[in-house]
């Protein structure tokens, strides 16, 4: 514990020291990546170190002389301990080239300040043991966040993006506030120890009103609105972070919640579950729909944490109905997911950046053919890409499969939970599907084939550090996809401090790891195998190059490839009507026909229906009470003696 | 050792049974038709040439075929063939075996949109959309044969006490599951009526567009995972069929390679006797067949 408690001092320390030596640029963001760096491995040290201690190492202190602050460090906090420091100097790394040097040196300097806070505050939610210490560091997570997604703040897009952010994140906190308000007023504490006893009834309407707050972080469908459009808004890095690590907050709370309440009512597995179900397979769909690369990657968030929701939902649907080992298959693989999506998805972040740096263009359908120019980049995007798709020999499958086979446990259960649990077969199935076709469409538009428009320049490679951040991501992914076991049951371990393990079961995965190991190293030999037969067949062949075959025409041109838009619209108008497709299109009516076009946006169901269910009422309401808004300062100053006078009077 | 060579049997003859196809559908168009053993043929030939590549492709291009080839292969690993125990077996196989054939589909596909052309990337956004919906009616298969026998593992189901087979106590169910597996090794392997493997017209193709710019040995691998995949998918159905009883070393493998015979038999047949579908009609196509699974899940529900 202090040597995480120090860790949170260097990282602290990495925002604030470099601010005043901001006219050094590069000394400054040295500073801030190596303190950084020291912290998140000072934490990672703190980790391992307690690993295997029974006892939880807890700390508190009294804020302001009437604030207690706890903090505790169990299983489940180190297992979404590790991600944040993992990531966060890997992504500072990458930022040292990304974020540009002509902005003024004040605004780097407040941009790594908020980095800094961010991964504190994450930190601490993570740490937080009562009801101050969660709310606190949750709202600094909050406020950073929003911060950094300011950074572009220049941009109008930028602004609204995260306006529409701290919208969504403050009505969340507002919901999570509600919640932990009805616990405390049951049980009268504010140590998070003493929630267990609160009624039943209480316990379900607060892991309800939780589950929004909680479920609108981490971006589950229909709460998911400002993902897509803050991460395109932020830096790329901010939003590996942010895509990688912070949402997965809102999965820990939603957790940490669940495991204090102690309420095994299958209700709550169910609605998990459920909604696990709808944020991967319309995540997914909505992906394949989105031509923006990094609002593409923002829906693909969704899709992966409606994944890791499938898997806790079957692992308290385990609870719920005492199996073991649906239990364990379940959270493990929830929480392997949860890693193996902060190191993917913060990989193919930071390829997304990459790219937009050096074309300046973000639109898939008019890139092509950077594989050749960008050669890391390309080759790191591909391996994150077939990780994301959850395909072996990576680590996306790990994951999965542990989920599957937590569902396929649940398909021998009774009633409407063998029902569910089918159900999160077909729709991990078609999830996993859908995620390969949107992969090979951005692999196959983006760095494949040739360039959609003509290049202005050379594009060259990008900077040292931004490759040097993918190469050791990908790396990661390969490593976890190639040796599954140590990670499999550290995520296992996540479960020690919570679940009492059952008698009898030593091991409620089995050899599976082991199995799972065996299996992708095989298909690596015949691999390998494979590829040193191919290489001796080609010695002494005539190997020779030409243009692509045109099928019999002979003038082809870049423009007549296959686009990102046609390789996906079968399989988004599979989805209608719960995907709305609007295009815009002037047909061809004459024999010779004038210039034409066509345009064609996939729109979130969820976003439209927001705004006229919601902001629509309320703009009414509001436009209707404008007068009460008229300048004068002495009515206002009325107004707040009125409400004072009818709140003492009335409560 | 009996493993071994088993599954070395299937690697050896697995590209036998596609000439069974093109004979049948030969004597259906009242020709001769080629030998049978004319894809030995056409692998021979392909490994003797070179090839040429497209300026507009990369490294993905020629990892292609090497991924496809070793995905089926090592998707074979894992199959008993005539209720031998395969190479590797353990819980959960099934979903390895699936996840790796997507792999292979996922670089096919990358392999196809390398080279720019337009026709290959609509055989290949084709495949990614089918591809998807068959994955899914697989994965009812498994939900099927898992409340049936309770295993998660090929092995499981075909080679133990109690293996799932048409002549077991739940057969009927089976018809319904044969059916819908015999519909999915059509879609999966692209035969008629989804996509025509014979066909000369680049627009109405899925597979064969997909590799049009292979060429050489890439070619031969790519024929060579093509003809593994197919053998697994009839393996699968011909495990289903195999009657109770048939349990000795050479008298099971007969049998099985006899059933097998069967199943290519029936893929000719309905190549010779149907056409191929619309494309806006494939996809209903697929699903037909997760309604035939998901109708025989149902039924076990019932049972139980």
């Amino acid at each position: 514990m202090e040597l995480v408690l120090t860790a949170l001092g260097l990282i602290l320390a990495g925002g604030l020291v470099p601010l005043p030596m901001q006219r050094w640029s590069t000394g400054a963001r040295a500073t801030h990546i190596a303190l950084l760096a020291a912290g998140c491995l000072t934490g990672m040290i703190g980790l391992f170190l307690t690993w295997n201690q029974e006892a939880i190492s807890a700390f508190s202190c009294t804020w302001l002389q009437v604030l207690p602050l706890a903090l505790a460090l169990d299983s489940l906090t180190a297992v979404f301990l590790l991600p944040v420091f993992l990531l966060a100097p890997i992504v500072a790394l990458y930022g040292y080239q990304y974020l540009d040097r002509d902005v003024s040196p004040w605004q780097t300097g407040a941009h790594q300040l908020c980095f800094s806070l961010l991964i504190a505050a994450m930190v601490l939610v993570t740490l937080a043991d009562n009801l101050f210490a969660f709310a606190l560091a949750w709202e600094l997570m909050s406020l950073a966040s929003y911060l950094l997604v300011l950074y572009d703040h220049e941009h109008e897009e930028s602004r609204r993006a995260a306006t529409l952010y701290l919208l969504f994140t403050q009505a969340g906190a507002l919901m999570i506030f509600a919640a932990f308000g009805l616990l405390f007023q049951a049980t009268g504490s504010f140590t998070f120890a003493q929630w267990g006893q609160a009624p039943h009834a209480v316990k379900l309407t607060a892991f309800f009103l939780a589950l929004v707050g909680f479920g609108s972080k981490a971006g589950v469908m229909p709460l998911h609105i400002w993902l897509p459009h803050a991460h395109p808004a932020a830096p790329s890095h901010v939003s590996a972070l942010m895509s990688g690590v912070m949402i997965k907050m809102g999965v820990y709370g939603l957790l940490r919640l669940y495991f204090l309440l102690d309420e095994p009512a299958p209700v709550l597995a169910r609605t998990v579950l459920g909604l696990g179900m709808i944020s991967g397979v319309l995540g997914v769909a909505y992906a394949l729909g989105k031509h923006d690369i990094k609002r593409l990657l923002a829906y693909h968030s969704i899709e992966n944490i409606g994944i890791i929701l499938i898997g806790c939902g079957l692992g308290m649907l385990g609870i719920a109905s005492h199996n073991p080992a649906m239990t364990a298959f379940g959270f493990a693989g929830g929480l392997l997911h949860v890693l193996n999506h902060a190191l993917f998805k913060s990989l193919l972040f930071m390829g997304a950046g990459a790219i937009i740096q050096k074309t300046g263009c973000r639109h898939l359908d008019q890139l092509g053919g950077l594989m050749r120019r960008m050669p890391v980049t390309g080759r790191t995007f591909l391996t994150g890409s077939v990780a994301i798709a959850g395909l072996p020999p990576l680590n996306g499958f790990v994951s999965e499969l542990l989920i599957y086979c937590a569902a396929f446990q649940g398909v021998r259960l009774q009633g409407p939970d063998a029902l569910l649990a089918m159900a999160a077969i077909l729709a991990l199935a078609l999830i996993g599907g859908l995620a390969s076709a949107c992969f090979t469409k951005v692999v196959g538009i983006v760095f494949l084939g040739e360039p959609r428009r003509p290049l202005s320049s050379p594009i060259a490679e990008s900077g040292l550090s931004m490759r040097a951040a993918m190469i050791v991501l990908a790396l990661a992914c390969v490593l976890i996809g190639l040796w599954p076991e140590p990670f499999i049951r550290m995520a296992l371990h996540g479960l020690r401090d919570l679940v009492a393990p059952a008698a009898g079961s030593p091991d409620p995965l089995g050899s599976l790891p082991e199995n799972l190991a065996l299996a992708t190293r095989m298909f690596l030999a015949v691999f390998l195998l494979l590829a040193a037969g191919r290489h001796l067949v080609y010695r002494n062949k005539p190997v020779s190059q030409g243009a692509t075959w045109g099928c019999g025409f002979t003038r082809p041109t870049a423009r007549i490839q296959y686009t990102g838009t046609s390789y996906a619209r079968e399989v988004v108008e599979f989805h209608q009507p719960f995907v709305k497709i609007r295009t815009v299109h002037k047909p061809i009516t004459r024999i010779f026909p004038s210039l034409t076009h066509y345009a064609s946006t996939v729109e979130d169901r969820a976003e439209i229906g927001l705004h006229r269910l919601l902001v629509a009422p309320i703009l009414r309401v509001a436009d209707k009470l404008r007068w009460i808004q008229h300048g004068h300062i002495q009515l206002y100053i009325g107004y707040i003696v009125l409400t004072i006078a009818v709140l003492l009077l009335v409560v | 050792m009996e493993s071994v060579l088993s599954f070395g049997l299937a690697l050896v003859l697995a590209p036998l049974f596609p000439g069974i196809i093109l004979k049948v559908k030969a004597l259906f168009a009242g020709k001769q038709g080629p030998p049978l053993l004319i894809k030995y043929w056409t692998l021979a030939k392909l490994l003797r040439k070179g090839s040429v590549y497209s300026t507009s492709t990369s490294f993905v291009f020629r990892l292609g075929p090497l991924v496809a080839c070793a995905t089926a292969i090592a998707a074979l690993l894992f199959f008993p063939f005539a209720g031998k125990a395969p190479l590797v077996s353990f819980h959960g196989d099934v979903i390895v075996l699936f996840y790796l054939l997507g792999l292979g589909r996922f670089f096919t596909i990358a392999a196809a949109l390398d080279t720019g052309s337009p026709f290959e990337g609509m055989g290949a956004a084709r495949e990614a959309f089918f591809g998807t919906l068959a994955e899914a009616a697989i994965f009812a298969v498994l939900i099927l044969f898992f409340r049936l026998n309770g295993s998660l593992s090929l092995a499981g189901y075909f080679s133990g006490t109690q293996p799932i087979a048409i002549a077991g106590p739940q057969g009927a169910l089976l018809i319904l599951a044969v059916v819908a597996l015999f519909m999915l090794l059509l879609a999966e392997n692209s035969r008629v009526p989804v996509d025509d493997p014979a066909t000369h017209l680049e627009l109405t193709m899925i597979h064969e567009v997909m590799i049009l710019d292979h060429s050489g040995p890439d070619l031969a691998l790519i024929e060579l995972g093509a003809f593994y995949k197919l053998f697994l998918y009839a393996a699968l159905i011909a495990s289903l069929l195999k009657p109770a009883g048939l349990a000795g070393p050479l008298t099971g493998t007969l049998a099985f390679y006899a059933l097998m015979a069967v199943v290519y038999v029936a893929i000719g047949i309905t190549e010779s006797l149907t056409a191929r579908l619309k494309m806006n009609m494939v996809p209903k196509y697929i699903l037909t067949s997760f309604a035939l699974v998901f109708f025989a899940i149902i039924l076990t529900v019932e049972i139980a």
